[in-house]
């Protein structure tokens, strides 16, 4: 089932602050092991594409509309929570679980990056 | 002396005797390489540390299996390690008699040699939480032996030393904070002299790098060196604060001069592996600046981890193409003496070995457009393409797995040619403007998305060409439809031997190309192919089990049998003469 987009929007807005909320947590919880720099930066970390880019666009080709080490994600008939679960737990010996790096909002930013992509 | 003095002194004298009556079989068992076999040109009876020797040749001085009778080669025994996640990817060691191999999540085995039959395994507790994060992870590329002990190191940061009789650890250190950083070790140790050497995984990860000296006995950290700014003088090479999260690292194993006591290391490239400054990359775009001692050749001194000298071999390496894969071959020449050292981009360097001053540079592959050229006298980059944000027109060449894989090349003594296996192809590449990322965290920091292409000259492709390692003149070429991703074995036999992607294992004669033999060992090659000699009689050994992550470009490339190629499995396949 898919996330309705309205959700993706919405989440993708209130992102900067999630992003603070998730700092102010981390700071004094077990993430501190795994500080999240995107937690201080600009509200433009929300970028999904920006994201893709830094650090899926490394397995996933032609920012996930290509094949490469990883499976093309344009067009994906994988549910939101398919790839939401895959993106927080990997797959072991292919895909590194990015649940303890990504907060949520982040993960849905990506997933609303991948579900806008054309072939 | 009374009597009782006596008695002990007699049942004192008895002991020793027996263990003067026991010991010489003892003592006649190796606990770690001579220095002659490590210093020598080419590897023996045993195969004592990774790249063969510290000359670095990938060359075995058997000829018990030659042009001759290779047809007679077949398989004598197997190993199936457990865990083989993403394949198997180290280089065999041998020691008297007894192999040793390294698999994923750093299980360790020791086999004998003539039979395969285990004499000890071990498994280390690995942070499985942290396992699941990385990219990178979790084979193990190799081992080293040394003081009575076999080193391993761990992708969460440790380096343990195994009791090289029993297998028991004798010590565990942790040398990197992993869960911070990422980062830890895939690469295999280098023992010399009273140290282990060893170098962190790096490039797109935003840490910087460092490779520690350790002492052997102990375990205890001896020294730390910095690949990202290491030095005051390095520092100012990075603008900003961006050095913090520079990459670097230092993943393979480089090798030792015993001459000039410099140990000599690659290492890795930048992070992010793109950036947008463009021409203005001195002082714009995520890490401006030359990024000292990232994708550089370095010589350090082994004693006290001080920088004696380097090269640069791409200053601001703006493509992903680090010096962290080649193998350092020492060569005398003309009463010079020189390293060769290969680099990602396809270009191979050939320095001076007192200062690393550049003696020749030379392409190994066709397609390279990231430069127009280097200068073979200074080394200068000439026409460098330096990256803006958007896409890159025309593709990028060769592509992110570079020109030049991280397997090692092999050098024949005897016929003076260097054995290298080139990769031909290209990517799209667009580049991301991406946020800058000022602490260590788990996680990759590319810059951009791509996608690999056929190079301009017709398909993605490989081929292991025989050269004069000085000059790059080229003797004869073997081309793959794929590009062989293993290392490469040259021997006294006059043999070259390629295990191949698809999962054949190729022997050639060394002086023509001919192929003289081949096996299909099921499963494509990622690792290293050694030889030895166990109860008189020659092996040689090649790890088969797929699952690189250059590996991992090939479903997309060529389909099948990639497609279908699994990733978790591998076997050691062991080569003697038919009896």
């Amino acid at each position: 089932m898919r996330i309705p987009s309205v959700i993706i929007a919405s989440l993708a807005l209130i992102w900067p602050c999630l992003s603070i909320a998730a700092f102010a947590q981390q700071s004094t919880g077990a993430g501190a092991e795994n500080p999240l720099p995107q937690a201080e930066a600009s509200p433009n970390d929300i970028d999904g594409e920006k994201m893709f880019a830094t650090t899926c666009g490394f397995c996933h080709q032609d920012g996930g509309r290509h094949a490469g080490r990883g499976p093309k994600l344009s067009k994906s008939e994988r549910s939101d929570e398919y790839i939401v679960e895959r993106i927080k737990k990997g797959k072991p010996g292919a895909m590194p679980a990015y649940g303890g790096v990504f907060s949520d909002g982040q993960i849905i930013a990506i997933l609303a990056y991948i579900r806008g992509l054309d072939d | 002396m009374t009597l009782h003095e006596r008695y002990v002194v007699g049942c004192a004298t008895v002991a020793v005797a027996a263990l003067v009556t026991i010991s010489p079989t003892r003592a006649q068992v190796p606990t770690q390489p001579q220095e002659a076999a490590l210093n020598a040109e080419a590897a023996q009876n045993d195969w004592p540390t990774y790249h063969g020797t510290y000359k670095s040749y990938h060359y075995s001085g058997l000829d018990q299996i030659n042009t001759g009778n290779v047809k007679n080669l077949e398989v004598a025994w197997m190993h199936f390690p457990e865990r083989a996640t993403r394949g198997i990817q180290s280089t065999p060691l041998a020691l008297d008699g007894v192999l040793y191999y390294s698999g994923s999540y750093s299980r360790v085995y020791a086999l004998d040699g003539a039979t395969g039959k285990t004499i000890w395994a071990y498994a280390p507790e690995l942070d499985e939480d942290l396992v699941s994060k990385q990219t990178h992870s979790p084979y193990n590329r190799g081992i080293a032996i040394g003081h009575g002990n076999l080193y391993v190191g761990t992708v969460d940061g440790r380096l343990i030393a195994l009791d090289l009789k029993t297998g028991k650890p004798v010590w565990d250190t942790k040398l990197l904070d992993s869960k911070k950083m990422t980062v830890g070790f895939t690469g295999a140790p280098l023992v010399v002299k009273d140290k282990v050497i060893i170098g962190a995984q790096g490039g797109e990860w935003p840490h910087r790098g460092p490779i520690f000296g350790v002492e052997g006995k102990t375990g205890a950290k001896k020294w730390e060196f910095f690949t990202v700014a290491g030095t005051e003088e390095a520092m100012k090479t990075w603008g900003g604060d961006s050095w913090r999260t520079g990459g670097g690292g230092g993943w393979m194993p480089g090798t030792y001069d015993p001459e000039t006591n410099t140990v000599w290391w690659g290492t890795a490239n930048p992070a992010p592996l793109y950036d947008w400054g463009g021409a203005d990359w001195k002082k714009s775009g995520p890490r401006p600046g030359e990024n000292l001692y990232t994708t550089s050749v370095i010589a350090l001194d082994p004693d006290s981890g001080k920088l004696k000298f380097y090269h640069q071999e791409l200053p601001h390496d703006a493509w992903d193409f680090d010096s962290s894969v080649g193998e350092f071959v020492m060569i005398d020449r003309g009463g010079k003496k020189l390293v060769v050292h290969a680099n990602k981009s396809g270009y191979i360097f050939v320095y001076d070995r007192s200062n690393a001053k550049i003696e020749n540079v030379w392409p190994l592959v066709k397609n390279i457009n990231f430069v127009k050229s280097i200068d073979p006298k200074t080394g200068e980059l000439i026409g460098r393409r330096d990256l803006s944000e958007g896409k890159v027109d025309p593709p990028l060449c060769p592509a992110i797995a570079g020109g030049i894989s991280w397997n090692s090349g092999a050098y024949s003594p005897k016929n003076g040619l260097f054995y290298r296996i080139g990769q031909e192809w290209c990517m799209e590449l667009t580049v991301e403007k991406t946020t800058p990322i000022l602490e260590p965290m788990a996680q990759l920091n590319i810059g951009a998305t791509f996608k690999f292409i056929p190079p301009p000259d017709g398909p993605a492709r490989g081929h292991l060409s025989a050269r004069d390692p000085v000059t790059g003149a080229k003797k004869w070429e073997v081309n793959y439809k794929e590009p062989p991703l293993a290392s490469v074995l040259a021997t006294a036999g006059n043999l070259v031997f390629v295990p191949d992607a698809e999962g054949i294992v190729h022997a050639y004669n060394a002086d023509t190309g001919e192929e003289l033999w081949s096996r299909n060992n099921g499963m494509g090659h990622n690792a290293g192919i050694i030889s030895y000699m166990a109860g008189g009689k020659q092996y040689i050994a090649v790890p088969a089990g797929w699952g690189s992550l250059v590996a991992d470009e090939f479903v997309a490339l060529y389909g099948e049998p990639f497609k279908s190629m699994p990733k978790n499995t591998g076997a050691l396949v062991v080569f003697a003469l038919r009896q």
